[in-house]
C-alpha cells in the first residue's frame, strides 16, 4: 500500500490513541491534521519512538499508544522490542511502515530485506501479538478488530517504494511535549 | 567541580561510597516514582535496593536511547522518573541526549557510575579513559553535572534534580565510587 493509504486509515480509525510519529510518517500525519492533540513527533532521534510511546503507555496505562515507527528506524533501535514487551503494555500499538528502505537518505537499502520477519522478531521479542498487512484494504477491514487485541501489538504494514523527496513537519519537539503534557494532565 | 594538576599520592581514597538507603530516601522525598537502569557495577547496590522497592517502580532497559526515550514518556505523561546508567552510557547515547532532554526539553536526571574508576585517585588522574572523558564530554554538550565523591555530597542529588526540573533539561549526578 502507499504510505498515504496507511496514515489516511490510521488517522480516520485513530480511536482516541495517544500518537508518537517518525521520520517520513511525521509529515503526512500532520497534514492528516493529526499532531494537534495527543501526539509526538520523535525527531532528530531515530528509533526512539517505541521508546517514547513504551513511557506513555506505562505513565498511561489507561489510554491506547499508537507508534508510528518505520523499519529503518526500528532497526537502529531493535532492542527496543524486548524492552517495550518487558513491560507487557496492554494498549500499545506499534505500527511498522516497512519499505524496506531508508528513504529519508535517498531510498538506500535496508541491510538484510527479505531475510528478517518483523512479525517473528516481534514475537520473538515478547510481544503479545503481530501480524503482517499488505494491502490498504485489508488494513481498513482489520484495524477494527487491531484496537481489540492485547497488546504489545506490532502490525508491519507494507509499504511501497516512494520517489518524492523526504518531507518534514519542522515542529519542534519541546513545543509538543509541553502541549502534550498538558493535555494529558486534562484527561 | 574541580580540576588541576597532579595530586600528591596517599593512602586515603578519594572518593567514598554513598548508601543506597540514603540514596533512595533521597529520591522518594523528591517524588521520585520510576527509574530506568542499563545495569552499573558501580551502583549494584543501589540497583539491588530499588528492584523490588514498593513505591519506586524499576525497570532495566536494554540501552541508554531506550531508557531517555522512555524518560520522555513518563515524564509527558505525569510521572516523575530518573535514570541509572554508567559513564560508557552517556557516550553512547549522545545523539539521543541531544534529541530529546536538550532540543525536546525533557527534565532527565542521569545516575551515572564511574565504572573502572580506581577511588584512589582524581577523575582526572584515572587511568581510564571513559572515567576522564565523561565529564568533558558532557560540558561539550552542555549538560550540567554533580559529582558525588563522598557520603558529604548527598545533597547533589537534590541540586540536580532541581535544575533538570527548573531547565527542563538533563542533569548528571557523577557516582565517584560504588555504592554501599
Amino acid at each position: 500500500m502507499e504510505r498515504q493509504e496507511a496514515i489516511d486509515l490510521l488517522a480516520e480509525g485513530r480511536s482516541g490513541a495517544i500518537a508518537v510519529a517518525t521520520m517520513q510518517s511525521i509529515y503526512p500525519w500532520h497534514q492528516a491534521e493529526q499532531a494537534e492533540y495527543l501526539h509526538i513527533d520523535a525527531s532528530q532521534c531515530m528509533g526512539s519512538a517505541a521508546s517514547i510511546g513504551l513511557g506513555l503507555a506505562m505513565a498511561r496505562p489507561d489510554k491506547r499508544v499508537m507508534v508510528l515507527d518505520g523499519d529503518g528506524s526500528l532497526l537502529m533501535q531493535l532492542g527496543s522490542l524486548v524492552t517495550v514487551a518487558s513491560q507487557q503494555p496492554r494498549k500499545f500499538f506499534h505500527f511498522v511502515f516497512a519499505n524496506g528502505l531508508h528513504q529519508s537518505t535517498g531510498n538506500q537499502d535496508l541491510p538484510g530485506i527479505g531475510r528478517f520477519d518483523w512479525v517473528a522478531l516481534a514475537i520473538g521479542s515478547g510481544y503479545a501479538n503481530a501480524l503482517k498487512i499488505e494491502t490498504a484494504d485489508e488494513l481498513l477491514v482489520k484495524l477494527p478488530s487491531i484496537w481489540n487485541m492485547e497488546g504489545p501489538v506490532l502490525i508491519e504494514l507494507s509499504i511501497e517504494r516512494e520517489a518524492q523527496d523526504p518531507r518534514w513537519a519542522g515542529v519542534p519537539m519541546a513545543s509538543q511535549s509541553a502541549i502534550l503534557k498538558e493535555q494529558l494532565a486534562a484527561l | 567541580m574541580h580540576r588541576g594538576g597532579l595530586s600528591m599520592p596517599s593512602d586515603q581514597p578519594v572518593a567514598t561510597g554513598v548508601s543506597s538507603e540514603e540514596i533512595v530516601s533521597k529520591l522518594k522525598n523528591l517524588g521520585v516514582d520510576h527509574v530506568i537502569c542499563i545495569p552499573d557495577s558501580y551502583q549494584k547496590t543501589l540497583i539491588a535496593r530499588l528492584t523490588d522497592d514498593p513505591d519506586i517502580s524499576f525497570m532495566i532497559a536494554c540501552t541508554e536511547d531506550e531508557a531517555i526515550g522512555i524518560n520522555a514518556g513518563l515524564y509527558i505523561g505525569g510521572k516523575n522518573p530518573v535514570l541509572v546508567i554508567q559513564n560508557n552510557g552517556i557516550f553512547a547515547s549522545i545523539n539521543t541526549i541531544k534529541a530529546i532532554p536538550l532540543d525536546a526539553k525533557i527534565p532527565t536526571l542521569m545516575f551515572v557510575g564511574q565504572f573502572q574508576r580506581d577511588p584512589m585517585l582524581p577523575i582526572e588522574e584515572s587511568k581510564s579513559r571513559a572515567v576522564r572523558m565523561v565529564e568533558p564530554t558532557l560540558e561539550t554538550w552542555g549538560v550540567p553535572y554533580y559529582r558525588i565523591e563522598t557520603p558529604e555530597d548527598i545533597g547533589n542529588i537534590e541540586l540536580g534534580y532541581k535544575l533538570a526540573h527548573d531547565t527542563l533539561g538533563p542533569v548528571a549526578i557523577i557516582i565517584g565510587a560504588p555504592t554501599i
